[in-house]
């Protein structure tokens, strides 16, 4: 009897553990969202920085009470910006349980998460890659501007220079610099003189000649990466030229790693969405280098923060329109009703890129302001 | 015309690199019977050479001198150990190990120096001559000074020298040259060692008008190099000059035209089929006739 006692409470006791467990399981339910960037390899700069800064705002949210009291949750997945490893990493994260995600820091991985994601409707926000096609239709949605998009807001800004002729150097092999260039011809104004000059990766070993062409131009616009901007401001830079001012996109970011700024006489501009010192990023700032240091502070990080704010109040805005949120939520349900609020006009102020409001065009591409960053100062020469 | 101009002269300077590196690639073809598809690499290498140099010394001229030695004993060394064993194997072997130690040097050489471009403006030469309204780069005319000095030492060495002499003698019949006493072995060593040595100045060259140093530096340059070697006809070393000259001037006329620059290398490589269509042996290559 007393042995059919004491098996009688060990099985009571059993029960309550885990009737206590499942009910405390139940209660602290989260949202899980997943990522998958170069957290290794040569990139890794961008993938640290989108990490961190998504945790960070996750944290915060957290502490403020998650969605409803929803908490959120992070999984950063390392792809060394190598798309082969993508395919591993979003089965790892379909299993963990992702129902949404910021996809893939850079350009080919992102595409290929989108390859990935499109059929199992899962919604991704990339903090960076830039590229029209992770954009175009379906599930996927940025907080950096398309690359098409660049080449417009560089052109509107150009237009509002009144320069009456100006120099333009593009990669034409590669879709991002011919992209931002040809939206750029179009959106320009007639009545500016264009000298055009241009390289393919097969051509790329010394711009002797391009420079030549462009050197009676005072103003370049160079929708181009930092590597070969570098090497055509330093063959530049050797001569004797006209040229005041280099004016490039986001590709721009990283010119300082490789190349000693001073020794370029000229100025030195970008078109960028984040800037460190504006009124809406000082606070961002401020709380990134204090968790963790400088470093990996970049408008990657900026971005992927952005995202993580923007998808959380998305996700508000349709359960106060009467929608159902839950940490149950499938992923496929959350990408229709993220998708709905996003290309329905929803605004996400407090951003910490732009100047502070971004919404989606009905198409779901980003529109926010473009800044101008100056890099360096133009030099007396 | 002015425009004009200043493509014709840098097409010259470029055509002057393009040709260095041909030299190496045809004296290699004309003797060993082999093509160096690593030549370009040794470019590369050439240039981390100069570039790891001036890390310690910061002065142009040591930097040269200790890529140029490092590149003779890296050429030989890959002759000796790579190239060597496989005398008297099937052509496609040999071609297929050339690719091998090309992509090695490739990745030794991202896992020393990184991913991310490397300048070395030290190197650079500012400034130009102003000859009336034409701008004549400092380091063009460089360029083709030393690619000018080059092949008139070159062609004293092959024709006046007794080891010059040896070299023609292995490209022409190695069987032959081996039982008239010349140490063939020793000879194609010495034929990579020049190789190699030139290539090093062209990585100088380069680096000099163009600062921007990664793994991949010699890839192309070497294949359009390969190219112009084809064009003079493989295996001539005025061919390979001439050949070189001429691909530097299409390219930079080409780059200069808005329309055309990005067909660049669609134009180069049609120029080369045109000619092979004519010439089949290239421009300044001998025909052999073959015996059935």
């Amino acid at each position: 009897m007393k042995k059919f006692f004491a098996l009688f409470l060990a099985v009571l006791m059993i029960a309550t553990c885990a009737a206590t467990l499942s009910a405390c399981k139940k209660d602290s339910g989260t949202i899980k969202i997943g990522l998958s960037g170069p957290l290794t390899g040569a990139a890794a700069v961008y993938g640290k920085g989108v990490a961190n800064a998504a945790q960070l705002a996750v944290d915060e949210i957290n502490e403020a009470g998650g969605i409803n009291g929803i908490k959120l949750e992070l999984k950063a997945m390392d792809d060394a910006n190598d798309k082969t490893k993508v395919q591993a990493n979003y089965a790892a994260l379909v299993d963990w349980g992702m129902q949404v995600s910021l996809g893939c820091v850079t350009t080919q991985p992102a595409l290929e998460f989108k390859t990935l994601s499109k059929d199992d409707n899962v919604f991704f926000m990339t903090p960076s890659a830039s590229a029209d096609a992770v954009r175009a239709e379906a599930n996927g949605y940025q907080m950096c501007f398309a690359d098409k998009k660049q080449g417009v807001a560089a052109a509107n800004y150009v237009n509002g220079l009144n320069l009456t002729k100006i120099g333009v150097f593009y990669q034409s092999d590669i879709d991002y610099s011919a992209g931002i260039y040809q939206e750029f011809r179009n959106n320009l104004n007639t009545g500016i003189e264009v000298e055009v000059a241009s390289f393919t990766e097969q051509t790329k070993a010394s711009f002797e000649s391009q420079v030549a062409t462009l050197s009676d131009c005072t103003f370049i616009f160079m929708p181009i990466y930092y590597a070969e901007a570098s090497l055509f401001m330093t063959q530049a830079a050797a001569v004797t030229t006209d040229i005041e001012t280099y004016y490039g996109c986001d590709g721009l970011d990283g010119l300082d790693t490789v190349l000693d700024l001073t020794t370029i006489p000229q100025a030195i501009t970008m078109l960028t969405h984040f800037k460190a010192d504006a009124e809406n990023a000082k606070s961002f700032v401020q709380k990134y280098t204090a968790k963790y240091g400088t470093d990996t502070l970049n408008q990657f990080g900026a971005s992927a923060y952005d995202c993580v704010y923007a998808i959380v109040g998305a996700l508000k805005a349709a359960i106060e329109a009467g929608k159902e949120v839950t940490a149950e939520t499938s992923a496929s349900d959350m990408c229709d009703i993220l998708k709905e609020q996003l290309n329905g006009g929803y605004t996400y102020t407090g951003a910490v890129t732009g100047s502070g409001t971004v919404q989606w065009t009905t198409e779901g591409f980003v529109n926010k302001d473009a800044l101008v960053h100056v890099l360096k100062e133009a030099t007396a020469q | 015309m002015i425009n004009f101009l200043t493509a014709l002269i840098n097409g010259l300077s470029s055509g002057g690199t393009y040709a260095i590196i041909a030299i190496g690639y045809t004296m290699v073809y004309g003797i060993a019977k082999m093509l160096n598809f690593a030549h370009g690499d040794i470019i590369m290498v050439g240039g981390y050479a100069m570039f790891s140099t001036l890390m310690l010394m910061g002065h142009p001229i040591p930097a040269l001198a200790v890529a140029v030695v490092f590149c003779v004993i890296l050429g030989v060394c890959v002759e000796r150990f790579a190239y060597r064993p496989l005398r008297g194997a099937s052509p496609l072997a040999v071609l297929i190990t050339a690719i091998g130690v090309s992509m090695l040097l490739q990745s030794v050489a991202q896992v020393v120096f990184g991913t991310a471009p490397k300048m070395p403006t030290q190197l650079q030469i500012a400034g130009a001559v102003n000859i009336g309204k034409l701008a004549i780069n400092k380091s063009t005319i460089l360029t083709l000074s030393v690619t000018v000095v080059l092949m008139v030492v070159l062609t004293l060495f092959v024709k006046r020298s007794k080891i010059g002499r040896a070299m023609v003698a292995v490209s022409e019949d190695r069987g032959a040259a081996q039982l008239m006493g010349i140490n063939t072995n020793a000879i194609i060593a010495i034929t990579f060692g020049i190789g190699s040595a030139l290539a090093a100045v062209a990585a100088y060259l380069m680096l000099m008008k163009a600062p921007s140093l990664t793994n991949t530096l010699g890839a192309m340059p070497g294949i359009k190099a390969f190219t112009a070697a084809v064009i003079g006809g493989i295996g001539s070393i005025p061919g390979a000059m001439l050949g070189g000259i001429l691909l530097g001037i299409i390219e930079c006329l080409a780059l200069s035209v808005p329309v055309l620059a990005p067909f660049t290398e669609a134009i180069e490589f049609a120029v080369l089929i045109v000619i092979l269509l004519v010439k089949p042996a290239g421009l300044l290559g001998k025909a052999r006739r073959e015996k059935v």
